[in-house]
């Protein structure tokens, strides 16, 4: 039922429109198709929608009205279940991180496993090596609101990744780490991809952009465009 | 699926922390307390009406008034002799197991609480009673007993318990009625008062659960961290209840068999009624489980 065909697209927006309450559309006529296996960056202004289109794509907010579809399924059709079993296919990092500040490290990053019902020995297994990569090793049982900013980036990648996710959204996944982390972390989804991972990255660093060659997404005046790999000019909003 | 825990073991809410769980454990304690002190009562009334409707059903007595005569020895003796044959005729009936004439001594005990010490009760014209217990599912057609009874003991009446037993049965019934509505009463408020913290809980970590969601939790997952920290406050709660409950219905047990009579000798709880009362914690668990579990539920699918 949630499996789609290699030519189908992963995500597909039809005419979608957003709007909160009653007030303006945020987005207006969106149109976007994004092919399993494809890496994109997705820019704009603040404000232009980009976190909006983002909630869309993990299923937290509704579009006002078009067709979005995700694994080759109509959301707008979908019940409160089917929803949660897509979610369990796409990871999320928020540009806040949003991690439960009141338990471990470790148990932040379990948390996709223990929702999808895998077992302890087989979680602890697979978070405490994912845990080690992102250099978090030595802190793992530390409550999270004890670690600082670019640790919380990194458990908060890691709860992203760690479910090998179809599809993986980031808001702003480098805005607190240094440029070797950036760099490492990007090259974590790069690695993702390659096996198969759809990936979007909100960013405004420009440095990632042009290192990393991949098509953008860019919303402007509540509209979308894609630019093609390589195409980006540096005067172009970010 | 509300038995099952298992996913429950990691508590990603912080629940042990709510204000309201201290709120919850004297309200679930207080409510316990005045369901086992009821439900004792509901069940002292059962064994109660149970007894009279056996006595009904299995006895009748005799009585035998004083013979009016100025000779008081003549007419007392006229009386014995009365008692005499009707225990004979009785006695032959096949549907009477005993038959026993009851002697002075018992007359006055009987009639002590009502008479008190001081009242010599020789002075006054005791009647005779005959208690006849009859054999289970005996039917017996009292007008034709009543006749024949009359034949060797003119002074005879026939009491077969019914008139005034019926209405103590009606009022014990109303009681009971009456105390099964207040368990109900106590049921709803304390499932109303898990139902509003359970709710104001689920706005105060929305934050929380909102992030279980996205990382693709079910309902059930959240509703089953609310319903296993609910049922640990159930059962605490229960225990707490149940430890204040007992002695005060040992107290009002104990001031019960103080009024004489025999009516309330009646109502004695039996080992099943104080398992039931002892196993309150567990009933309040599961109340407070299922309660928490189906707000949950229901409030998640309007919330979000």
């Amino acid at each position: 039922m949630f499996e789609t065909q290699e030519t189908e697209p992963i995500i597909e927006l039809e005419k979608v429109g957003i709007r909160y309450g009653r007030g303006p559309e945020v987005l207006s006529n969106i149109d976007l198709s994004l092919q399993r296996g494809s890496f994109h960056f997705l820019t704009g202004k603040s404000g232009a929608g980009k976190t909006s289109l983002l909630s869309m794509m993990y299923l937290w907010q509704k579009p006002s009205r078009g067709r979005l579809s995700i694994f080759g399924n109509n959301v707008n059709f979908a019940n409160r279940n089917s929803l949660s079993l897509f979610r369990r296919r796409i990871g999320v990092v928020f540009q806040d991180f949003r991690l439960l500040e009141h338990v471990s490290a470790f148990d932040n990053v379990a948390l996709p496993l223990r929702v999808s019902g895998m077992n302890e020995k087989e979680i602890r297994k697979r978070v405490n090596e994912l845990l080690k990569w992102v250099e978090i090793d030595r802190s793992t049982s530390a409550i999270t609101s004890t670690l600082s900013g670019g640790e919380k980036q990194r458990v908060a990648i890691a709860r992203a990744v760690i479910n090998r996710p179809d599809i993986l959204l980031a808001d702003e996944p480098t805005g607190n780490v240094d440029n070797d982390i950036a760099t490492k972390l990007m090259k974590l989804f790069v690695e993702l991809n390659k096996l198969g991972t759809t990936v979007v990255i909100a960013t405004h660093n420009e440095n990632l952009i042009n290192e990393f060659k991949y098509p953008c997404i860019c919303l402007k005046n509540h509209n979308l465009t894609i630019v093609p790999a390589g195409e980006r000019k540096n005067d172009m909003e970010i | 699926m509300i038995w099952k825990f298992k996913s429950s073991r990691h508590q990603e809410l912080p629940l042990s922390k709510d204000s309201s769980n201290l709120f919850l454990k004297i309200m679930i304690s207080i409510s316990v307390f005045l369901f086992a002190v009821t439900l004792a009562g509901v069940l002292a009334i059962n064994s109660m009406l149970v007894n009279w409707n056996a006595s009904i059903l299995g006895s009748l007595t005799v009585q035998i008034v004083p013979v009016s005569n100025s000779d008081r020895q003549k007419a007392h003796e006229e009386m014995l002799e009365q008692e005499q044959r009707a225990v004979a005729l009785l006695s032959a009936m096949p549907e009477a197991k005993k038959v026993t004439a009851l002697s002075e001594d018992q007359l006055q005990r009987l009639l002590r609480p009502w008479l008190g010490d001081d009242v010599d009760i020789n002075e006054l014209p005791m009647p005779r009673l005959i208690d006849v217990r009859l054999k289970s599912g005996a039917e017996i057609n009292f007008k034709q007993l009543a006749e024949k009874l009359a034949t060797v003991a003119p002074q005879a009446s026939l009491d077969n318990h019914k008139l005034w037993l019926n209405k103590l049965i009606n009022f014990a019934a109303g009681l009971k009625v009456l105390a099964l509505a207040v368990l109900l009463l106590v049921i709803g408020v304390t499932s109303g008062a898990i139902f509003y913290t359970t709710q104001t809980s689920l706005g105060l970590h929305r934050d929380v659960i909102e992030i279980l969601h996205i990382m693709g939790a079910k309902d059930t997952y959240i509703a089953q961290q609310y319903a296993g920290r609910t049922a640990w406050l159930g059962a605490v709660g229960g225990i707490i209840g149940v430890a204040l409950a007992v002695p005060v219905i040992f107290l009002i047990a104990h001031l019960a068999h103080q009024i004489e009579g025999g009516i309330i000798d009646e109502a004695r709880l039996s080992m099943g009624s104080w398992l039931a009362i002892v196993s309150l914690p567990v009933f309040s668990s599961l109340v407070a489980m299922q309660t928490a579990y189906y707000t949950v539920k229901r409030t998640l699918e309007r919330m979000m």
